[in-house]
């Protein structure tokens, strides 16, 4: 124990003491020789014979200096610190090359880090809650693939039965007026019940929150609310026990939640208000996002078991207004909800940066294996002066991991702006704002950056220095050319980033033609000159249904009187995204079996002139009128896409249905087919069913106004003669179809770009890697080439000779990389749009497309080839 | 016949050892003293005298002084540790197992 510390002690000293080591051994040596010296000189021998004697007996001072110096421990760290800056001092004196290499795996390891720091924060970073793995969301649920949110009578329910949750919570998405002196401004609020926040577990900055029996109804309205959202409509100041007015109401803030967090439970508002629900009298209607927090130790299926059961006690309570039995309450992990599909886009783009990383590293390593080669003869020097293979070789490796280093800072600086370009151009993801290079990001970009520059290194390795150094010395650079495993080797590196480029290519092929198709979807509609809006009635205004619908008569007529306007119609969907609300019907021909899902369709609710506004045609039958009233009997339209979907082959004209599942209810009758429009996307069915506002009056709905002149031209008027009408009316999103569309369209055509520009790095990397090998090889073989030639070789002969010899490697990549595509395009298929992930086209079109590029790649240094004066390349050594 | 062997693999440690057993002794001295204990026979490649040297003090078996030569020279003197004494006996033993078989398998008829 004793000798051990000893020795540590002393190989700390060789460390820190370094020069002070280095004289002692100078010295210890010095005198040995010396005394050599003065023995022989003794001996009879003249003194410079005896010094000369002396040293060759000793031999080169340097050369054992050097062999002494690795008898001691400790200097594994010094030979590094030196190996690092013989590298740097190397690389300082390329800096072609060192520039190349360095943002080549720059580009590859910053792009990669910054896709992993969204993964990260996207998808594996748990939700910003305390012990997040027990928050659930509970849904309705009948199939695996059909869930849809809670009622109050739901609700009710389980916050009396459930067994296996700490809390249980209920929020209500949705907007109110906000009265903010003199006008109304809608706001996003989150209505929810008193245990919410505690559900979650997120602690107020100031006030005590809402009490138990806060959401019973009839006490004094509360509201929570966000600092930043205090501010900006309020000014500074301590919000609690102020007031401010919702749809008229007036609340009191009891609690102010922290700055910079604006979304809870995946719901996004700065204002939430207390939610008041009433004892339920049918199971309906649904809209509730429940959230419960588990019981420690209870797992997710215990939950679902608890809540099936409740499911299946309330069910005949509620029978007669909803048949569905099998549908059941059920437990999903609140954060598996909140990421929904985002892994999708986000497992393309890893995928999508990882093979540009991957051809990032052939590259460099391409280069580092030219470099390698031409350096051939100072390694066999260094070798001669005493270095060991074994010391070279770390030499080199030091080299590439120095690379793979720098690289992996500048890549830190790539990922920061990637991560930034990201959340603007990338798709939108939930919770992409939380991404940032924490620490677990450069840690990743770290072993990104290490593990590029140890396989960069190895080739060179493996290739450079198998064979016999001495040779390299006595044959010197130029001659020998390139060893032919190292060939081999560049070769199979050329086909390797064609194979990875590829999929790429057609990647983004593929999403190209999935989008342009998309952009040619029918969205049922003209939208040019159309202009859409959102008008809410503040909710406790007077609620006759005759009032209610006056006002709506009202507004629509001001605005249709607003010069230019050519059409005004309202509803409470609106195309291309806003489905609105979807309802579940029983069609009286084809009935449901008894406990059995009633088919859904999205539902909306209109006036007459709507269709005119919206430009959609009548297929058969009629329209509303007004005639459509509360005192007639019930009726809807239906679109074309759903008239095929239930009645193929025949009218649907004067078909009836229960709708909403109310078997008292008399009997809807579809009067009319209309033409299919979009509602659920571009990329949705074009099913729909209609009915008229005046047999239902709306709280809120969409404004549709067709004009002759510029949408944006009429925007302002149409607000003034709105407020005119009442100046707590909240009219917000004031847009063009056309931005409507532009806008829904917007993720896939992100995901399109993103994946090009990988795509057309990957292909940049490609070409400039043939490119580089080819010009290596012609100026290698300048002396052969320009022999052939001097005998006579046709020029073009000789640029064939250069682009066979290019293209054979490339076209071995492409196939290698059109099988690799097949097998692994499906991975794409989720975010393609009527395009199959292996479409022949496609995968044509990319295929050519890369050939084309290797083949100009392949050209330009064949050209070069064939320039080659015969005199000049025979002089050259 | 040559007068002059060149050491065999690994004996280099042991006559390092040897040479030190009796006292302190400086580099050269060390390789003087191999000469003269082996009559001339025994030529130290003074190159890997050092390397051995370092090796020998860091695995703990010499251990190595700053001193004054008999000629006034400031050297280095290099003193076999308990370790040393330790590994040389060990060493010698093992030696002499060796150089027994090697002329044992030579005598043989």
């Amino acid at each position: 124990m004793r000798h051990s510390i000893a020795r540590l002690r002393r190989r700390l000293r060789a460390l820190t003491r370094r020069p002070a080591l280095e004289r002692e051994m100078d010295d210890e040596m010095r005198f040995h020789v010396e005394m050599e010296a003065a023995e022989l000189i003794r001996a009879g021998i003249p003194a410079a014979e005896a010094w000369r004697r002396a040293r060759v007996a000793f031999g080169g001072v340097e050369r054992f200096k050097e062999e002494a110096r690795d008898a001691r421990i400790g200097r594994a760290l010094e030979e590094l610190v030196a190996d690092v800056r013989y590298a740097l001092r190397g690389l300082r004196r390329s800096p072609g090359f060192a520039l190349t290499a360095i943002l080549t795996l720059a580009l590859g390891i910053g792009a990669t880090s910054a896709v992993f720091s969204a993964i990260s924060a996207v998808l594996l970073a748990p939700l910003p809650y305390p012990t997040p793995e027990r928050l659930v969301r509970i849904y309705e649920q009948n199939s695996p693939t059909n869930r849809w949110t809670i009622s109050n009578a739901d609700w009710q329910a389980i916050k009396e039965q459930q067994r296996s949750f700490e809390s249980v919570a209920l929020l209500e998405p949705g907007g109110a007026a906000l009265s903010t002196g003199g006008q109304a401004e809608w706001v996003r609020v989150g209505r929810v019940t008193s245990g919410f926040f505690r559900t979650l577990g997120v602690q107020l900055v100031r006030g005590g929150g809402f009490q138990d029996g806060d959401d019973v109804l009839g006490a004094p309205p509360r509201v929570i609310v966000s600092q930043d959202f205090w501010e900006r409509y309020f000014g500074v100041g301590d919000p609690i026990g102020r007031t401010l007015m919702l749809d008229r109401v007036s609340y009191t803030v009891v609690g102010v939640l922290p700055r910079g967090v604006s979304e809870y439970a995946g719901m996004e508002a700065g204002v939430w208000p207390i939610l008041q629900l009433p004892t339920p009298s049918r199971r309906g209607p649904f809209g509730f996002v429940g959230i419960g927090r588990l019981r420690d130790g209870v797992t997710l299926d215990a939950a679902a078991r608890d809540l099936a059961g409740i499911s299946e006690r309330i069910f005949p309570l509620w029978a007669s207004g909803f048949q569905d039995r099998t549908a059941r309450l059920t437990p999903y992990s609140l954060h598996e909800v909140i990421v929904g599909d985002a892994s999708r886009p986000l497992t393309v783009l890893a995928i999508a940066v990882g093979l540009v990383l991957l051809i990032a590293i052939a590259n460099v390593a391409n280069l580092m294996l030219v470099r390698a080669t031409g350096r051939r003869r100072e390694i066999a020097v260094r070798s001669a002066l005493g270095a060991r293979r074994s010391r070279l070789a770390r030499l080199l490796l030091t080299e590439s991991l120095v690379l793979g280093g720098l690289g992996g800072v500048v890549g830190l600086a790539v990922a920061v702006l990637g991560l930034r370009a990201l959340s603007v151009v990338g798709p939108e993801l939930p919770r992409l704002h939380e991404a940032s290079l924490d620490l677990r990001a450069v840690v990743f970009t770290a072993m990104a950056a290490l593990v590029s520059g140890a396989i960069v290194g190895i080739y060179p390795l493996a290739f450079g220095m198998s064979r016999s150094l001495g040779s390299d010395m006595r044959s010197g650079e130029r001659g020998s050319g390139t060893a032919r495993s190292a060939q081999l080797f560049q070769g199979a590196l050329v086909a390797a980033e064609f194979a990875l480029a590829l999929p790429l290519l057609l990647a983004a092929g593929l999403l190209l033609h999935s989008f342009a198709k998309l952009q040619r979807v029918d969205p049922g509609f003209e939208a040019r000159n159309l202009l859409t809006s959102h008008i809410s009635r503040p909710a406790t205004a007077d609620s006759e249904p005759a009032t209610v619908l006056r006002f709506w008569d009202d507004a629509r007529r001001r605005v249709r009187e607003v010069p230019g306007v050519v059409e005004a119609g309202l509803a409470t969907s609106l195309p291309p995204d806003n489905y609105g609300e979807t309802n579940n019907f029983d069609l009286l021909e084809k009935p449901v079996p008894p406990g059995g899902a009633e088919p859904v369709a999205p539902w909306s609710w209109v006036t007459p002139e709507l269709f005119a506004a919206l430009g959609v045609p009548l297929v058969e039958g009629r329209l509303f009128d007004e005639a459509d009233d509360a005192d007639a009997p019930p009726v809807v339209l239906v679109s074309h896409a759903w008239a095929r979907r239930y009645f193929p082959g025949e009218s649907a004209i004067g078909k009836r249905m229960y709708v909403g599942g109310c078997r008292e209810c008399v009997p809807s009758t579809v009067v009319g087919v209309v033409g299919d429009v979009k509602y659920e996307g571009l990329a949705g069915s074009g099913e729909a069913v209609y009915e008229s506002v005046l047999q239902a009056p709306q709280s809120s709905l969409y404004l549709v106004v067709r004009t002759a002149v510029a949408p944006s031209s009429v925007v302002s008027p149409i607000r003034e003669r709105l407020r005119s009408l009442d100046p707590d009316v909240p009219v917000r999103d004031l847009t063009t179809m056309e931005e409507r569309l532009a806008t829904s369209i917007a993720n896939p055509r992100r995901l399109t770009w993103l994946l090009g520009a990988f795509a057309a790095a990957a292909v940049v990397l490609a070409a400039l890697g043939v490119f580089g090998v080819m010009s290596y090889v012609v100026a290698q073989q300048r002396k052969e080439i320009g022999v052939r030639i001097a005998l006579g070789a046709d020029r073009a002969a000789v640029v064939g000779m250069v682009v066979r010899r290019g293209m054979i490697r490339a076209t071995a990549g492409l196939a290698l990389g059109v099988l690799v595509s097949l097998q692994g395009m499906p991975v794409l298929q989720a975010v393609l749009f009527e395009v199959s992930a292996t479409d022949a086209a496609t995968v044509v079109a990319t295929s050519l497309l890369l050939l084309a590029v290797a083949l100009a790649a392949c050209w330009l240094p064949g050209r070069r080839a064939a320039r080659i004066q015969p005199m000049e390349a025979l002089n050259i050594e | 016949m040559a007068d002059r062997a060149d050491l065999l693999q690994g004996t280099l440690d042991l006559l390092v050892l040897k040479s030190l057993v009796l006292a302190p002794l400086h580099g050269w001295a060390i390789s003087k003293r191999i000469r003269q204990l082996s009559s001339d026979v025994l030529q130290v490649n003074q190159g890997s005298l050092y390397p051995a040297l370092y090796r020998l003090e860091d695995r703990g078996w010499i251990s190595a002084e700053w001193g004054v030569s008999p000629e006034g020279r400031r050297v280095k003197f290099y003193t076999l540790t308990p370790d040393g004494r330790r590994q040389f006996a060990a060493e010698q033993a093992s030696w002499r197992l060796f150089a027994a078989a090697v002329d044992q398998v030579l005598l043989a008829t």
